[in-house]
């Protein structure tokens, strides 16, 4: 048996760390060039805006990571970005205490992804349609409850959080940091991220093996909506509005994002990290483009070029592997 | 949690001999079909009992009632004296009770030990201890002696290597009652030595075993009694020494066969396929021909390049060296669509991968390579659709309710059948078939036999690879050995006896675990 396993016996399991650096240098590649062409790029102010653009992205892609892995989709995140700035600032504007706002609004988040997960696993949806639906009914919603006006928030406070910084780092970053770490450990270090990978890899023998696929498929689309309710808050207290159609087209930031990160559509393949990096290497993009003035419709070509590189130089490796 | 799975389900302690479950009136039905007819059996503590049956007889249906996948229609579970629901497969595991299923059903993307301990991991505080995972799963595999690393993805392992680690994981969880459901369909006899290894040891520990088999010397070689299936209705149980194979196969089938290996001689004729020095991954400098009217057998172990190679004949991956030469005229097969517009078919080894669309109609999977043929312009017609596919289904008696079944409803042996039958009517020149009567049974075996001879009769020519040596052997004109992806012997037909082939299949490999031990 020994000479049949020599092949597998080659250590791959720093694969994901490998491919994780390849994106880093493309991100610090990325910068230095920057930085050499463009006298803004180093800026201080620059790279503090450059962070808070790609941090909500990050988030969601998170999020959206998650689902990505069990082999679903979640298209409705852009659209609960917006819902959850307009309840956050209802509930605000309220006089609901910040706190209790943000609280109520995460919940929201987390009512919608089990909205998702019932659809997916009690009626027999797939998740396309089911996150499809919500997407457009959500910004109808939040259409209705605003009655297409834009509500600003009067919470100076509130406001003055994303504007911040902590020890010279936006303050929006370190909320990357806040939901990474623990994603991290959870979707690697846990149980039931193992199961988030299994139920993508083979359903079937997921529940063989006694793994709750049901419950599983429903935590990967709360989370998906948590993260989302969150950056939502996050957008409300940075434009200091809740408008229901903010955050348009997110959605496909973030599974950009995701997959430039090495998560397969195909799904029991991905991580925190690169759809993090990922998120960055698109916000630097724009970022570099505008700097350079690049016009506005060739940041969506260079975009595009970009993911099928990326996928196209993943998928190689891994079947030469 | 913080101890390990194997501790958490402690060491059975029964007395031998004792009625450990019992099924009253067990019974399950799906739409359109009676697959279990109220079934009366009792599995005695400690022993091995086999249950044999044609493909589509129940048996599977039987342990997915036994193991919580399926719910039964009807009937009564009697474990240890107490009825049991068992809803749900963590109940049955919670009761000591665990199957290795037909098809392998691991997650291929995980880890060996991430498949070991899937759905029981060990976790503090929430947080999976991998590194006691790895060292756990290596130690319960290095005590079956299985050659296998833990840390290894188990898509990269051969799929007789998965069947042992399904075996493995399953000592774990069925420390009760365990169930191999055709365990030694993708296994070579080596690593089938393995598995009766494990399968003997279990039992001298107290473990009851159902062992499901469509080899009958397998039957013979463990079993303590063994239960017949026909159509969903237990015809009888026998101790293993008060039978034989005649009267088991009599109760299966109802008819007796004279001769399952039927084997007709034709002269060969012109040379159809030829390679030269053909080397790729997985295998080198494999030169081969195939005449007309000869079956040319590839015997070796699982992962010796015998499946490299015709995927590589057949255009599926690059040839690195070499030459392929069709009717005497080199030519390049860069494409699947090359081969088969040459006049090749290969009827793939992993069916379930390769050779079926699962979720689509049993017909549409019959006449797949054929539509061409079938169509007029670009409108199928429906009428030669529906004969073509009601024919095989006939030919090959396909056990299915109708064509338009889908293909993941029927037993793994009927699937099988599809993945043959498709290119019985495709009228090639040259049949590749890799593991054709993996999880096949008898009767239907003779009847694919009885089909080679009819292709060749035609002129085809045919390449057969197998792990199971009597097939080759008693089937194949021209006999080549390969063992880890180069020819190492070749034979005629039925000039070398079953040891020396098995030794030259395995030389090395013994040389090198003997050195390393
Ligand atoms: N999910 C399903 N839906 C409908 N019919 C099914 C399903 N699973 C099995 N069957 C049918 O039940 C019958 C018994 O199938 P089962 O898998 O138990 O056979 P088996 O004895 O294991 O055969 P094999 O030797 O081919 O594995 C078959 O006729 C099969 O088509
Ligand atoms: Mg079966």
């Amino acid at each position: 048996m020994s000479t049949e396993a020599i092949a597998a016996e080659k250590p791959k399991r720093n694969y994901n760390a490998l491919f994780g650096l390849t994106l880093l240098a493309l991100l610090v590649l990325l910068w230095v060039i920057l930085s050499v062409a463009t006298q803004s790029f180093a800026s201080g102010n620059n790279i503090s805006n450059l962070l808070r653009q790609g941090s909500m992205i990050a988030i969601l892609a998170v999020g959206q990571t998650f689902v990505i892995i069990t082999g679903g989709i979640d298209l409705s995140v852009g659209a609960v970005v917006g819902f959850a700035t307009v309840i956050a600032a209802m509930l605000i504007n309220a006089g609901v205490p910040v706190f209790l706002a943000i609280l109520i609004t995460l919940l929201v988040g987390v009512a919608i992804g089990l909205f998702h997960g019932f659809g997916i696993v009690k009626m027999g949806l797939p998740p396309f349609i089911i996150t499809l639906a919500t997407l457009t009914s959500l910004r109808g919603i939040g259409l209705l409850m605003t009655n297409g006006n834009s509500i600003s928030i009067n919470n100076d406070a509130f406001q003055e959080f994303s504007r911040s910084s902590f020890v010279g780092v936006p303050n929006l970053f370190w909320m990357v940091i806040l939901v990474g770490i623990p994603a991290y450990i959870f979707l690697h270090h846990s149980r039931w991220g193992r199961y988030l990978f299994s139920v993508g890899s083979n359903a079937e023998a997921s529940r063989l093996s006694g793994v709750n696929v049901q419950r599983t498929i429903y935590m990967a689309y709360t989370l998906s909506g948590l993260c989302a309710a969150f950056v939502g808050v996050l957008l409300a207290s940075r434009i200091g509005i809740g408008n229901p159609t903010q955050a348009e087209g997110w959605e496909l930031q973030a599974i950009a994002s995701s997959v430039i990160g090495g998560t397969s559509l195909f799904g029991a393949v991905g991580s925190v990290h690169g759809p993090l990096l990922g998120a960055f290497i698109l916000a630097t993009i724009n970022n570099g483009a505008n700097l350079l003035n690049v016009n506005a419709f060739w940041q969506r070509i260079i975009t595009g070029v970009l993911i099928i590189v990326i996928v196209y130089f993943d998928g190689l490796r891994r079947r030469g592997k | 949690m913080t101890s390990t799975a194997q501790e958490l389900h402690p060491a059975p302690t029964l007395e031998p001999g004792r009625t450990i479950l019992e099924l009253k009136g067990l019974e399950k039905r799906y739409p359109g079909t009676h697959a279990l007819k109220p079934v009366n059996l009792a599995f005695k503590s400690g022993e091995i009992h086999a249950i044999v049956g044609e493909n589509g007889a129940g048996k599977s249906t039987l342990i997915k009632l036994l193991t919580g996948v399926m719910p039964r229609t009807s009937g009564d579970v009697i474990w240890e004296g107490k009825p049991e629901a068992l809803a749900t497969p963590h109940e049955a595991m919670a009761l000591g009770i665990n199957a290795v299923h037909q098809e392998v059903v691991l997650c291929r993307h995980l880890t060996v030990a991430a498949n070991m301990f899937l759905g029981e991991e060990n976790s503090r505080y929430g947080i999976l201890q991998q590194r006691a995972m790895v060292k756990d799963a290596q130690k319960i595999i290095d005590d079956l002696g299985f050659d296998l690393p833990a840390h290894v993805v188990l898509g990269d392992l051969t799929i007789g290597q998965q069947q042992l680690i399904a075996a493995a994981r399953a000592t774990v969880r069925g420390t009760k009652f365990l169930i191999f459901d055709e365990p030694t369909a993708y296994l070579t006899r080596k690593e089938a030595d393995q598995l009766f290894k494990l399968i003997r040891r279990l039992k001298g520990e107290g473990v009851t075993i159902i062992y499901i088999s469509h080899r009958m010397e397998e039957v013979f070689e463990l079993a303590d009694r063994v239960s017949v299936l026909r159509d969903g209705t237990l015809v009888g149980t026998r101790n293993i020494a008060e039978t034989n194979d005649a009267e088991l196969v009599k109760m299966m089938i109802n008819r007796s066969i004279e001769q399952v290996y039927h084997k007709e001689h034709f002269t060969p004729g012109a040379m159809i396929v030829e390679a030269k020095n053909l080397s790729g991954k997985g295998f080198e400098n494999v030169s081969l021909s195939v005449r007309a009217g000869e079956i040319v057998g590839l015997y070796g172990l699982i992962g010796a390049g015998r499946s490299e190679f015709v995927t590589t004949l057949y255009g599926r991956h690059r040839k690195s060296a070499g030459q392929i030469l069709w009717e005497g005229k080199p030519v390049q097969v860069n494409s699947e669509h090359d081969a088969i517009r040459l006049g090749m078919a290969l009827a793939p080894e992993s069916r379930r991968d390769q050779g079926l669309c699962l979720n689509l109609p049993v017909g549409l999977n019959l006449n797949l390579p054929i539509y061409k043929r079938i169509s007029s312009n670009m409108l199928i017609s429906g009428a030669k659709e529906k004969a073509e596919a009601d024919r095989q289904i006939a030919g090959l008696r396909i056990k299915t309710p109708t064509r338009s079944a889908l293909a993941s409803s029927l037993s793994g042996g009927n699937q099988q059948k599809i993945v043959i039958g498709k290119w019985l009517a495709h009228g090639a020149k040259l049949f590749i078939f890799d593991e054709p009567t993996v999880g096949v049974d008898v009767g239907t075996k003779a009847e694919i036999y009885r089909l080679f001879g009819a292709l060749l009769s035609k002129g085809a020519g045919i390449i057969l690879i197998s792990s199971y040596l009597p097939e080759v052997y008693e089937l194949a004109d021209t006999l080549h050995v390969f063992r880890r992806g180069k020819l190492v012997a070749t034979h005629g037909f039925r000039t070398a006896n079953h040891e020396d082939i098995l030794t030259q299949a395995l030389a090395e490999k013994q040389e090198k675990l003997g050195g390393q031990k």
